[in-house]
């Protein structure tokens, strides 16, 4: 595959964090290194047996396919490959893919002399996949508190686990997190239009400079957080998303486990109404 | 950074640590569903220790001897129980006691002693005392009231299987030493005074009676009362518009509001008797949710046909705000349990109250006897010789 | 290493406020721009002016109007207790009208109040939208993030107005609250079936989280580049430097593919746009063109099916002996 007319320069030896020289080397346009190799070796046994999974399951229909994770009564015991065992090698496969893949990171941004807000920000997701699937079954005391692997499925399991508190929408950190969607969105959406706004302007005029996006910013809100004020901004809402995900999850259950709206009892009780 | 940042940062950490720490309760489990679709039951150990705790049910008394003579030989004015030998009948009445009035005893039902000026005479405990002479006496509304609650629980015994099964109901069920139970429910009260701003279609407050959810709280009024008609069911049958359904979103989130009240009465979760994937579809419910639909519709009959007819019985201080009488729901019996006291049957111990039967006439005495043979001692009435009890004396 | 992740701008130049490029119109600016140092650790430190105009002027006192409708309704129903509506205010709502009341104009206080936030707050974006248009036009600058901000406008009117109107009734709406609007949604999927379900949801949901994780991405790869000034995005657009060179670089080893830093803009706003627009279509089609999600699921062969891990019993309103349960309203 041929290389962008600037690459040759950038493909240089070092900034490896294991296996020294051994695995610096690009395939096509990946690099590989050490964690290049775990995360292929993860990733194919991990999809590997999705299919395995799903050759010995009813459908191969890619929408109905279900991995399931154990039945509760395994607790957190290793199960039958055919009663959920699978599902907790997948697991396994899919973190160690998950972590390879940012340690791998980690080395490209070292590589080209980056700082590690990259990896740094990706553990995030990998933080609140593995609080689904790990922290909050193990507080629970069952494997069989993780999301199946399945398009319909895991949505499936969405809506009852969220019925299991009877109003999901109620749970705070719930809440936050929806939020912050929304808003990542809606500043992504900012960010992206004045950008092209200014690289695309009225026909005829010259691109327009950092000094007209703070202008445009201020004149419609009265501030413009600015070029590297958005960025952090926008790095801050979706970890925060993220992380709000994380927390909303793992309180239901381990936390509280009534009704979420009943949780919003000791605000109406709070001493300052009498 | 100043090592003061760092201390503070360290110390944070620590409190947050252990916050979370202390904030986290063992928890115990139960599958609903399939492994994976997420039907599952999640209670803290302590949450379900309390429960043992609050669903303790009283040691039942020792068996009476089921032969001699009847109640309704026995006793003046047995309107209900006159077929049970008296042995029954008092074991019943000494239970009814502690059940619903341990305090207060047998006069809170039956009339008591009176003095010269005719006020009730108290034990040296402060208690009325009942007129052992004079339990006939239909002169409190309570035993008027009680007479009907037996009626109302041989009903439920009866008639009523499929959502008590065989555990069956007794009077504790509902009343757990309690002259009046603990959750019943009245009429809300309509909101005055704000004609031009400001209603709030009986919703979005806070609301015990729907889980604290700012749904509409007046389900109960809705769904429950004797003459509710209106459908719970607001999910259509089929894939596209056809004008068979015509529940409107507003009419879900009443519904939605009774589903938190059932789901709290029970100390339950939605997916208990839902898949809720499709709320709707009885293919994917667990059964228990068949058993939830009869129970709906017994609290609709055992409120139209008992309680709420009794409304003329009851004193006025036994009225809800809107002077209508109290009412049943879930919680009444349930009070958090997903079976009323867990699934013990009392009425096991208390077969009497397992279903209505035909009252016996009053054996005649003997003496002035009547031409034709006289019916033998203790023999029962012929069947349907007895009117049933009227509904109230 | 702190240092190194530039999460806070730790040397911040004072000078006075700017005044910004020269473009028409700047008399309409208000309020005294000043600098704040708390706000110039994230981002820029000058806060101010502000354009007013007569599109936003307008646009706030439609604004101000709904909110007070919408609060003084809320105080109302507590009575005009203070303490109770600060106590009760996340449970308060201003609520459309009952359904029985279809499209016409209710009574103020059954409804009417909620039809007239919803104008005055329709007005407020809708003024707000062009004034968003023009001062873009004034900047001589393209007019994308009005466009974004329309896409959003689609869904609120979808929600509140579009819906509704093929319902034929206004009862069909969301109601004005926090935790009333969310009572809304959730009795929404419930009623048709299960969102989850629906297509363009699940699509809607895709480009919500593909946002959220194109602005971690993106966010990231500027920020771990701006000691390299990756922040100057549209000079390193014109005339790329070492820094958009190596952001590509970074996408490109790691996962074989890499945008520009212009297209990355573009991937931005097509996924930020995309959520509202298909959210929307999603919300249209439900009760209008589709009563259950889920059997239509089943119909088209995409709802998986699990072993019964219970008994399963038929309906106990179709067996014979409960006909005399049912009730006719």
């Amino acid at each position: 595959m041929a290389l962008l007319s600037f690459e040759r320069r950038y493909r240089v030896r070092g900034g490896t964090l294991l296996g020294g020289n051994l695995f610096d080397f690009w395939v096509g346009p990946f690099y590989v290194g050490f964690f290049g190799v775990t995360t292929m070796f993860f990733a194919i046994v991990g999809t590997a047996l999705i299919f395995w999974g799903a050759s010995q399951g009813p459908t191969w229909n890619p929408w109905l396919i279900n991995i399931e994770p154990p039945a509760l009564k395994h607790g957190l015991r290793f199960a039958p490959l055919m009663e959920g065992g699978i599902w907790q090698l997948v697991t396994i496969c899919a973190i160690g893919a998950f972590s390879s893949w940012a340690l791998r990171q980690a080395e490209i941004s070292r590589k080209l002399g980056m700082a590690l807000h990259i990896p740094i920000a990706y553990s995030v997701a990998i933080l609140a996949y593995v609080t689904l699937v790990v922290v909050r079954p193990v507080l629970l005391g069952a494997w069989g508190h993780g999301f199946p692997y399945g398009i319909f499925s895991h949505l499936d399991w969405v809506s009852n686990t969220g019925y299991q508190y009877l109003h999901f929408h109620y749970n705070p950190a719930h809440m936050i997190a929806v939020s912050f969607f929304f808003t990542t969105t809606l500043a992504l959406s900012l960010h992206g239009g004045l950008i092209l706004s200014a690289v695309n302007p009225v026909k005829g005029q010259s691109v327009r400079t950092a000094e007209y996006e703070d202008s445009f910013f201020r004149d419609h809100i009265g501030y413009s957080i600015g070029a590297l004020g958005i960025h952090r901004l926008g790095l801050f809402l979706a970890l925060s998303a993220g992380i709000w995900s994380a927390i909303c999850i793992v309180i239901s259950g381990p936390f509280w486990t009534k009704g979420w709206p009943e949780w919003w009892s000791w605000w109406l009780s709070l001493p300052v109404w009498n | 950074m100043s090592p003061f940042l760092k201390a503070s940062g360290v110390f944070v950490a620590l409190l947050l640590t252990s916050g979370v720490v202390l904030a986290f309760e063992r928890t115990s489990s139960f599958q609903m569903g399939h492994p994976g679709v997420g039907m599952d039951l999640v209670q803290t150990n302590k949450e379900l220790e309390a429960k043992v705790q609050a669903n303790k049910v009283p040691a039942a008394l020792p068996a009476a001897s089921s032969d001699g003579q009847l109640a309704v030989d026995a006793y003046k004015n047995v309107q209900v129980l006159g077929h049970l030998s008296s042995g029954d009948f008092t074991r019943l009445m000494t239970a009814i006691t502690t059940w619903v009035a341990p305090e207060q005893g047998c006069a809170y039902c039956h009339a008591p002693v009176k003095d010269a000026n005719g006020n009730p005479e108290k034990d040296e405990d402060g208690y009325i005392i009942a007129d052992t002479n004079n339990l006939h006496s239909d002169e409190l509304y309570a035993k008027r009231v009680a007479r009907r609650m037996l009626q109302m629980t041989m009903q439920i015994n009866g008639e009523w299987q499929p959502h008590v099964k065989a555990t069956g109901v007794t009077c504790y069920t509902c009343h757990r030493g309690n002259p009046v139970p603990q959750y019943i429910w009245f009429n809300g009260t309509p909101v005055e005074g704000r004609p031009m701003i400001g209603s709030n279609g009986s919703q979005n407050g806070p609301s015990l009676k729907v889980g604290l959810a700012s749904l509409p709280s007046d389900s109960f009024e809705t769904y429950l009362r004797g003459d509710a008609t209106a459908n719970i069911r607001v999910i259509s049958k089929s894939a596209l518009p056809d004008e068979a359904n015509v529940a409107t979103v507003k009419s879900t989130e009443q519904t939605y509001g009774l589903m938190m009240h059932m789901s709290t009465s029970l100390g339950v979760n939605c997916t208990y008797c839902h898949n809720s994937r499709s709320m709707a579809e009885w293919s994917t419910s667990p059964p228990t949710r068949n058993t939830a639909w009869y129970g709906i519709r017994m609290v609709r009959e055992l409120n139209r046909e008992y309680l709420e007819p009794l409304h003329d019985t009851y004193p006025a201080n036994r009225l809800g705000p809107t002077g209508d009488a109290p009412k049943a729901n879930c919680t009444t019996c349930h009070q958090g349990a997903f079976k009323p006291l867990l699934g013990v049957s009392m009425l096991k111990d208390y077969q009497v109250l397992a279903a209505a039967k035909t009252q016996p006439a009053k054996t005649p005495p003997p003496e002035p006897a009547p031409e034709g043979a006289p019916a033998p001692e203790g023999a029962p009435a012929p069947e349907g010789a007895a009117p049933p009890a009227p509904a109230t004396p | 290493m702190a240092d190194y992740m530039n999460i806070f701008t730790q040397l911040q130049v004072a000078s006075p406020p700017h005044a910004g490029p020269p473009i028409p119109n700047k008399e309409f600016r208000a309020g005294r721009p000043f600098l704040s140092k708390l706000i110039g650790w994230f981002g820029n430190a000058q806060v101010g002016p502000v354009y007013l105009g007569t599109l936003g002027v307008f646009s706030l006192i439609c604004g101000f109007i709904a909110f007070e409708i919408i609060g003084l309704n809320m105080w109302a129903s507590v009575n005009w207790s203070l303490s109770e509506f600060i106590r009760q205010l996340p449970w308060l709502a201003l609520e459309p009208p009952a359904p029985s009341n279809g499209l016409a104009f209710p009574k103020l206080n059954e409804g009417g109040w909620w039809l007239m936030a919803g104008f005055f707050l329709t007005l407020a974006i809708i003024l707000w939208w062009v004034r968003t248009y023009r001062r873009a036009r004034a900047h001589g600058m393209g007019t994308h993030v009005a466009w974004a901000f329309a896409a959003a406008i689609w869904l609120y009117l979808v929600l509140g107005f579009f819906r509704p109107l093929l319902m034929g009734s206004w009862g069909e709406a969301v109601p004005f609250g926090i935790f009333p609007h969310l009572d809304w949604t959730a009795a929404l999927s419930i009623r048709y079936g299960n969102l989850f379900y629906n297509p363009f949801h699940a699509l809607s949901i895709v480009f919500l989280y593909g946002s959220t994780l194109l602005f971690a991405m993106h966010g990231a790869t500027v920020l771990a580049l701006s000691h390299l000034g990756g922040e100057r995005e549209v000079g390193q657009i014109v005339d790329r430097g070492t820094a958009a060179e190596r952001g590509a670089l970074f996408w490109r080893w790691t996962m074989g593919f890499n945008a520009t830093f212009e297209s990355i803009h573009r991937w931005a706003w097509w996924f930020a746009v995309l959520c509202p627009l298909t959210g929307g279509i999603g919300i249209l089609l439900t009760g209008t063109a589709v009563d259950n999600w889920y059997l239509w699921a089943v119909k088209h062969d995409f709802a998986p099916s699990y072993a019964a891990a219970y008994q399963v019993l038929p309906d106990p309103a179709t067996l014979p002996e409960n006909s005399k349960f049912e009730v006719k309203p």
